[in-house]
């Protein structure tokens, strides 16, 4: 029937838009190396299998996780490849904990590591082929191949993100203020963890709205980078996990939950999304986790939370969506400083997916940021008690969610 | 844990080496075939010649489907009923682009919106009038779709979206 799975350790490698002096195993090694930094307990001897995964083709190499095996120390041992897009990151983290989970003999220490060096290739070339086979299709209605990219011309994520972001605002009445507000407020956050990418401490609204735009409502100063980086996380079981750390993190509710493309839809035949920022996925998946993991009341009960959010409209609308705050009243809360690092519900104090996005990793750094953030062993640390947490992730054409909730308690119900 | 040891460190890797080396390489996405199932759509492509929208319909859940579609993500039943569809559409959502022209270098302020036709369960993606100012854009502004004069039977024969003002009883009887 399983059983309980804790979180051991989570690390992360250095986060840059060009990690020029590692190539690609080291990279992921780095990460590896600070995973284990964390827990002196463990050597990569004691790790029984190990998950895998990055973005396909974004940067130019199939099976990357055949020729990384002797960095991460996997050799000769069970190793599992899962890759879905933007949520790569989150999958990769449900399947180590389904590894633990399932309660394999000889199976009690997994080790999921996430990747991505997006300098190394082009990532447009990556997202046409993500796309293309949508695409294409159109041009059987007989649309032309250029009218398309004229049409989704900024590219994949934006120029969908900014749709969403359309109707965001419309639906709350919120102005441009708003959004450089919340990456003002990720960007300073960021400045305080060492491994993130874009570190601007003194950050000011004005600034964000200085720059130009990308595709309206969206500027550039909005928009997240592209960073190389990697994660890891040692998924172990309870008995051991209290072995090997001082505050094991016990997973209790996990889930990744696919809804309707929005936008294109399916085969570019459109969408029954009339509202991009509607997300159903995204609440279906809240209801499963919070009920595997006994939370009835989110906004009480959870502490902290870690959302993916590359655009920041997209962190007013999780926050909502993953029923953290009412319809429509995130922007209120982050003017109050509710979500601040100080605040009653501090939300991504890593500075989150606007600050770094190395794309396969960064739905993993969400996870393993709400772990640490538990063991308080974050490098920046919300002042008061972390008790629970979320991390989630987001991809697909707008509509894969995953979610993990994680508690210093076993609550599992199973 | 068996064993409290440490575990050796790979630290030196960047004393050893500053940077690393590039090679470069590419990838031909161009000769990939994909394949598509497009029975479903002929009636579709075949009444827009004579400037008519239909969409399918699921016996199942009601919903339409334009451009016509060949499962029902939602009770995976295969919609068989053709329904008529006005020509008349609201914007769902839409964004704001900036295209630059290659040769002058003068930036185009381009709206790009999601339709969402009258009769229709689903949007999909359109261009408005180009005389339209981008600032008058807003969700839910009735558009109506403006014919090509010589229609082909493909999704093109809609050349764009235009403004119209919305009378209809629809409208008088909501309020």
């Amino acid at each position: 029937m399983g059983r309980q799975v804790a979180i051991a350790s989570a690390g992360f490698s250095e986060h840059a838009s060009k990690r020029s002096d590692v190539s690609m195993p080291e990279l992921v090694s780095e990460a590896i190396e600070d995973c284990l930094k964390n827990a002196p307990g463990v050597e990569i001897g004691d790790i029984d299998a190990f998950v895998n995964g990055n973005m396909p083709a974004f940067e130019g190499s199939n099976i990357p996780e055949l020729w990384m095996t002797d960095w991460m120390g996997a050799r000769n041992k069970p190793l599992l490849r899962v890759t879905t897009g933007g949520t790569t990151g989150g999958t990769v983290a449900i399947s180590g904990y389904y590894t633990v989970a399932a309660g394999l003999p000889g199976i009690d220490t997994v080790l999921a590591v996430a990747f991505e060096q997006q300098s190394q290739g082009d990532t447009s070339v990556g997202l046409a082929s993500v796309a293309y086979g949508e695409i294409s299709i159109l041009n059987t209605l007989g649309i032309p191949y250029e009218q398309i990219s004229r049409l989704l011309s900024a590219g994949a994520a934006i120029g969908v993100a900014a749709y969403q972001a359309t109707t965001y605002m419309n639906k709350t009445k919120i102005k441009e203020e708003d959004l450089a507000r919340v990456v003002v407020q990720n960007r300073r956050n960021a400045a305080k963890t060492w491994w993130a990418h874009l570190k601007m401490p003194n950050l000011t609204i004005e600034e964000v709205l200085d720059t130009p735009y990308v595709q309206y409502p969206l500027r550039y100063g909005m928009v997240c980078p592209a960073s190389d980086g990697a994660c890891a996380m040692l998924f172990t079981t309870e008995e051991k996990a209290k072995d090997i750390c001082d505050i094991p993190v016990y997973v209790n509710g996990v889930a990744s939950v696919a809804n309707e493309t929005a936008v294109l839809g399916y085969d570019g035949s459109g969408s029954c999304q009339i509202d991009p920022s509607m997300q159903l996925g995204a609440i279906r998946s809240a209801e499963l986790t919070y009920s595997q993991a006994g939370i009835s009341f989110p906004r009480k009960e959870i502490d902290y939370a870690e959302v993916y959010s590359p655009f920041p409209n997209q962190e007013l609308m999780w926050v909502e969506k993953l029923g953290l705050f009412e319809e429509a009243t995130a922007p209120e809360m982050y003017e109050a400083g509710v979500t601040a690092v100080n605040g009653e519900l501090p939300v991504n104090c890593s500075g989150g997916v606007n600050a770094t996005n190395a794309i396969g990793a960064s739905a993993m750094e969400r996870p393993a940021e709400a772990a640490l953030q538990i063991m308080g062993k974050a490098s920046n640390q919300v002042p008061k008690t972390v008790h629970t947490s979320i991390g989630s992730g987001w991809g697909g054409s707008l509509n894969l969610i995953t979610l993990m909730a994680m508690s210093d308690q076993p609550r599992r119900k199973f | 844990m068996s064993k409290m040891t440490q575990r050796k460190s790979l630290d030196y890797i960047k004393k050893d080496y500053v940077r690393t080396r590039t090679l470069t390489g590419s990838w031909y996405l161009a000769s990939y075939k994909f394949k598509f199932n497009i029975t479903h759509m002929k009636p579709f492509l075949e009444k827009l010649k004579e400037k008519k929208l239909i969409g399918n319909q699921c016996s199942s859940c009601n919903r339409v489907f334009y451009p016509p579609r060949q499962v029902c993500g939602k009770c995976l039943v295969k919609p068989d009923k053709w329904v008529d569809i006005r020509n008349t559409a609201r914007v769902s959502t839409f964004a704001i682009s900036y295209l630059k022209d290659p040769e002058t270098g003068e930036v185009q302020e381009r709206p790009m919106v999601l339709v969402h036709h009258d009769g229709a369960d689903t949007t999909s993606i359109a261009e408005l009038n180009p005389e339209i100012d981008v600032k008058d854009v807003y969700v839910g502004m009735p558009i109506i779709a403006h014919w090509r004069d010589e229609t082909v039977g493909g999704l093109m024969d809609i050349e764009y979206y235009d403004k119209f003002i919305d009378d209809s009883d629809d409208i008088r009887y909501k309020k």
